[in-house]
């Protein structure tokens, strides 16, 4: 490609006619940007090429096209004495032909500006959702200690396996007793019943809520293991009823809707429960 | 022809100013022709009459510094002397008239839009337009967008055949040369100067070695600036 130092001329002569390939042209204009002499002599190779292109067969320009060629540099001329005018004045009459082009190049840097806006708010929203996140996933954390603490109370305290045992006054005789812990608002009730009497078949142990008016509302049924030992955990009962007393009767098996006489265990509850 | 003699030989003058005393090149544009008979007659539109009325003094520099200031009057000039020439170029090479037009449209409508493309230090606006249009109508041709920036064509200031283009003498002098040419001289050039082939093509094409068809073109362009130069 190049003789020695310089391109040749045969090549620069390709070169001018953009007869050589990308690849081989290349390096001729990688040459020809630092070699003035090179780029002379292209420039005398481009005289030529002149000559020989002003050699070809005259042809009349086609009528018209003086005429065509006067009204593009007339309409290309008239945006820019607006666009200089705008400058002046931004009032631009209603009727003024505004320049396409100038329309037209707004719309990429409006769609541009539009989608940094959108980006932004995206982002914004990203942020705020991990932040929400983090927060959530702190408070499932905190629940997820304190669900795991209250259910292992909840086993300490209905474990069969559980030692029970209540403590009295020395050399008094085991007699039944039952301990009950109650949350009128939510109504929530805990009954630890420890030697209780076996019960026959068909019997059954049923604690009531005596409330401070009204009658007893039931709180469920229990019959206690081997060892006298039984528990009511959370049975249903209404929200918000204060509790006067509690007691134990022994039903048939399905329950009832009224204690039966007679009341095995029962205990007042102190004035104030909460 | 006593008055093209007198010409060239002015033109002749300008071009030793400009290389010894000034070295600014485009000072050889100051000879320019002064009138423009071959021209006038071969432009067949409606605007035929206007050639009379132009400045008789005016040169492509004061035109494309005037153009430079948006004078819509200085292109209609410029128009006006280069067209024709510009327009049968592009025929040349893309043989279809509305093609060629838009060629021709497209590259003054460039130097309307970008004079300074030219004015800096090139060889003469014509025969630099003329090589702009043909590399423009090679790229119509091939499909391909422009391959280069009309910038990046550089003529040397001794190329300056604005005057004789319009005499057409020296044109004549170079098609006497091309067609003295040995005949695979000439079809290499043509092919690759009109048809845009690459020397590679015209090597397949005419079952040649690469190196010959090389220096079968570059043969040839040296008779053309013999031709001139003579």
């Amino acid at each position: 490609m190049t003789d020695g130092r310089h391109i040749s001329q045969e090549d620069l002569v390709l070169y001018a006619m953009q007869a050589l390939s990308p690849e081989e042209s290349a390096p001729v204009r990688a040459h020809l940007a630092e070699c003035p002499a090179c780029r002379a002599e292209l420039a005398e190779l481009n005289g030529d090429l002149a000559l020989v292109a002003m050699s070809v067969e005259q042809h009349p320009v086609p009528a018209g096209a003086r005429q065509r060629f006067l009204n593009r540099i007339a309409a290309e001329a008239a945006p820019a004495q607006l666009a200089s005018k705008t400058i002046v004045s931004p009032v631009v009459p209603i009727d003024a032909p505004r320049p396409a082009r100038r329309v037209a190049a707004w719309i990429p840097w409006a769609a541009v500006a539009a989608m940094i806006l959108v980006c932004v708010a995206l982002e914004w929203r990203v942020n705020s959702l991990n932040t929400e996140l983090l927060l959530q996933s702190q408070q499932i954390a905190q629940q997820t200690v304190a669900s795991a603490r209250a259910r292992e109370v909840l086993d300490v305290l209905t474990a069969p396996a559980a030692q029970r045992v209540v403590l009295t006054a020395a050399k008094t005789p085991p007699a039944p007793t039952a301990r009950a812990i109650y949350l009128p608002s939510r109504g929530a009730l805990i009954l630890q019943a420890s030697n209780l009497a076996l019960l026959p078949e068909g019997k059954t142990y049923e604690l009531w809520v005596i409330p401070a008016s009204g009658a007893p509302i039931p709180a469920g049924l229990f019959r206690p293991d081997a060892s006298g030992s039984a528990s009511v955990i959370l049975p249903e009962l209404p929200k918000g009823v204060p509790a006067k007393a509690f007691g134990v009767t022994i039903e048939s098996a399905a329950g009832s809707a009224t204690p039966t006489a007679p009341i095995v265990l029962s205990g007042a509850a102190p004035a104030a429960g909460e | 022809m006593s008055v093209v003699a007198t010409e060239f030989s002015v033109w002749n003058l300008a071009l030793h100013l400009s290389c010894n005393t000034m070295g600014r090149p485009f000072l050889a544009l100051v000879s320019e022709p002064i009138s423009n008979p071959a021209r006038s007659s071969a432009r067949s539109d409606d605007e035929g009459g206007r050639a009379s009325t132009r400045p008789s003094v005016a040169d492509d520099k004061a035109l494309l510094e005037r153009v430079l200031a948006r004078d819509q009057s200085a292109m209609a000039e410029l128009f006006d002397r280069y067209s024709g020439m510009a327009y049968s170029v592009a025929m040349r090479v893309v043989k279809d008239a509305a093609q060629a037009e838009d060629v021709m449209q497209d590259v003054f409508f460039q130097v309307w839009q970008n004079p300074k493309a030219f004015i800096s230090d090139r060889g003469s606006l014509g025969a630099w337009l003329a090589v702009v249009v043909r590399n423009r109508a090679i790229d119509v041709i091939r499909r391909r967008k422009p391959s280069e920036a009309v910038e990046d064509v550089v003529l040397a200031a001794s190329t300056n055949v604005a005057a004789e283009v319009e005499h057409r003498t020296l044109i004549e002098r170079v098609r006497n040369a091309m067609k003295d040419l040995p005949p695979e001289q000439r079809e290499s050039v043509e092919l690759a100067f009109f048809e845009g082939m690459t020397h590679a093509e015209i090597a397949e094409k005419k079952g040649e070695p690469l190196g010959t068809v090389k220096t079968r073109i570059r043969t040839a362009l040296m008779s053309v600036r013999k031709a001139f130069k003579a």
